[in-house]
């Protein structure tokens, strides 16, 4: 599992693509909306309003792993990568977290960039350091294991961006991450609580403020890490149907 | 001894393999000949327990101890030669000084050694083979599965990989070579399958499938007609301007051949013992050429 790990850190340490969807990217938009939404708002309403985009921008740039995570994946499948590795004597499931692990640690830096660069330019606070290092690694074992299952359940990978568009910019969008939740239909209101990215929301934006309670914290983190768990469950049953159509 | 019993493997309505055995004998170069969707890749990822979904029984190796050097080329392009062995190492349990030591023979082995530092997206079609090949002896296997290693490589590079394997064969492995290019197999096998629709067809030491389709032939061209005897046999047929006669006695029938030309030497152009070839067996047991068939 450890060629594995070494592999993937590797590869991605090479990746440019990867540091414009992780970091640039986000960084660009939260710059973009929040001089956008503040603009003509006073002082006061100005801190509340950071302190709604820059978790909520991180949160939703977190999902955007899925699309490196289907590449690499298929572009392994379709090279035949996939099937050599199977003919050694590394086990389905150390395959998995051996491509798993590393992106989890990526998106868990991509969080504390994104945060340090909250904190270094708009100076939101950190409230709860404890809290938003737990609450950033779930998420990004939540996302990275959603970005797992995706990348077996996905033929293609233009059906991969699409679906990944679909998880990040619809569930931002329902979770509440663009625009506060009350301003949203109850239905909407109703569909957040049942997504990983409101919860995670709610907990780096409390954490932040220094308010999170303990119940809000288990409950929050307990359906984010939950997410994450059936990602690999999915992962590891699908895995058999990935590996036929593999090449070689 | 490796061996497969009755191995039939379906996808969907298609069936890949029919009811497969085959007996490969340990220390040989075991040659799996059939044109291309034969069933060939299907049998090998069977015995690299890639696919594990069939029915039948297969005698194999542990994983550990089998190579495979699948058709594609599966690289990191990104990183280097030296990175690319590194990975497979220890995906086979080398580690420290052991995977080390491994990556500087395997890269002198496969005639590299001054490029371990380079990116695979540097090196030719051919160089990227050897290393492709270089991944899978890391571990130094007992068998080596090799699925198609030469497609789309110069004729250097290919004569390299024959020289690899080569030494393999001397140094005890056993080795599973599939390939449609019938003069690779002849070149290197000592034993051989033929495999069309997923059934193997025939399975033999190569001697001896030779000796039992092909009868050897000679081929004579020259301004005088063939001895009477012969041209009212059917055992002859012409052939680029010349006959070909087919023989149990190939070494008789030229001593008879430069007797019949004995006064006029001068008027004999070509004669030619013709060897029997794997791709005339293909061809007596399929009925069609194996390019027909690939195409």
């Amino acid at each position: 599992m450890k060629a594995m790990l070494i592999l993937e850190l590797k590869k991605n340490a090479q990746d440019r693509g990867l540091l414009f969807w992780m970091i640039i990217l986000p960084i660009a938009f939260t710059v973009l909306f929040i001089s956008v939404f503040t603009s003509g708002v006073p002082d006061a309403d100005q801190e509340t309003v950071i302190l709604s985009i820059v978790p909520g921008y991180t949160v939703m740039f977190v999902f955007f792993i899925l699309i490196s995570m289907v590449n690499t994946f298929l572009k392994d499948r379709d090279v035949g990568m996939t099937a050599r590795i199977a003919s050694t004597s590394l086990s389905s499931i150390k395959y998995l977290l051996g491509k798993w692990l590393p992106y989890m640690f990526i998106v868990w830096i991509q969080i504390f960039i994104l945060l340090a660069f909250g904190k270094l330019v708009y100076q939101v606070p950190l409230g709860q350091p404890w809290y938003l290092l737990i609450t950033s690694a779930v998420l990004a074992f939540s996302a990275t294991g959603i970005g797992l299952a995706l990348s077996m359940l996905v033929h293609t990978e233009n059906m991969g961006i699409a679906l990944t568009q679909v998880f990040a910019l619809g569930g931002a969008m329902l979770s509440g991450l663009w625009m506060p939740l009350e301003m949203m239909p109850d239905f909407m209101r109703i569909i957040a609580h049942g997504l990983p990215q409101y919860w995670a929301h709610q907990e780096l934006q409390d954490a932040m403020n220094g308010t999170l309670k303990l119940s809000l914290f288990a409950k929050a983190t307990a359906v984010v890490f939950a997410y994450g768990c059936i990602g690999f469950l999915i992962a590891f049953m699908r895995y058999p149907h990935f590996l036929k159509k593999a090449r070689g | 001894m490796l061996s497969i019993q009755s191995v039939s493997k379906n996808y969907g309505k298609n069936q890949a393999l029919q009811d497969a055995t085959l007996s490969i004998p340990a220390g040989s170069c075991y040659g799996l000949v059939g044109p291309n969707g034969a069933g060939k890749s299907t049998l090998l990822k069977i015995l690299s327990s890639i696919i594990q979904d069939y029915t039948g029984k297969v005698d194999m190796p542990k994983p550990e101890d089998i190579g495979y050097v699948p058709q594609e080329i599966c690289l990191e392009q990104t990183l280097s030669a030296a990175s690319n062995l590194h990975f497979f190492g220890r995906l086979y349990g080398l580690r420290g000084k052991e995977l080390r030591q491994r990556t500087e023979e395997v890269l002198a082995e496969i005639g590299l050694s001054k490029r371990g530092k380079d990116k695979i997206i540097e090196f030719s079609g051919g160089m990227k083979r050897r290393i492709n090949i270089g991944c899978a002896l890391m571990h130094q296997p007992k068998l080596l599965i090799m699925d198609e290693p030469t497609v789309g490589i110069d004729p250097q590079s290919r004569k390299y990989i024959f020289d690899m394997i080569h030494q393999l064969i001397k140094k005890g492995c056993t080795i599973i070579y599939a390939s449609h290019y019938m003069e690779e197999v002849e070149t290197l096998c000592d034993h051989v399958a033929f495999i069309d629709h997923g059934k193997i067809l025939q399975e033999s030491s190569m001697d001896a499938l030779l000796q039992q389709h092909v009868t050897p032939a000679v081929f004579v061209k020259g301004q005088l007609s063939p001895p009477s005897k012969l041209a009212a046999s059917d055992n002859i047929t012409e052939k680029n301007r010349g006959h070909l006669i087919t023989t149990n006695q190939p070494l008789a029938m030229m001593d008879q051949i430069l007797h019949h030309y004995k006064n006029d030497a001068d008027k004999l152009e070509q004669l030619q013992l013709v060897q029997p070839k794997l791709e005339d067996v293909f061809f007596q047991l399929t009925g069609s050429a194996l390019r027909d068939k690939s195409s």
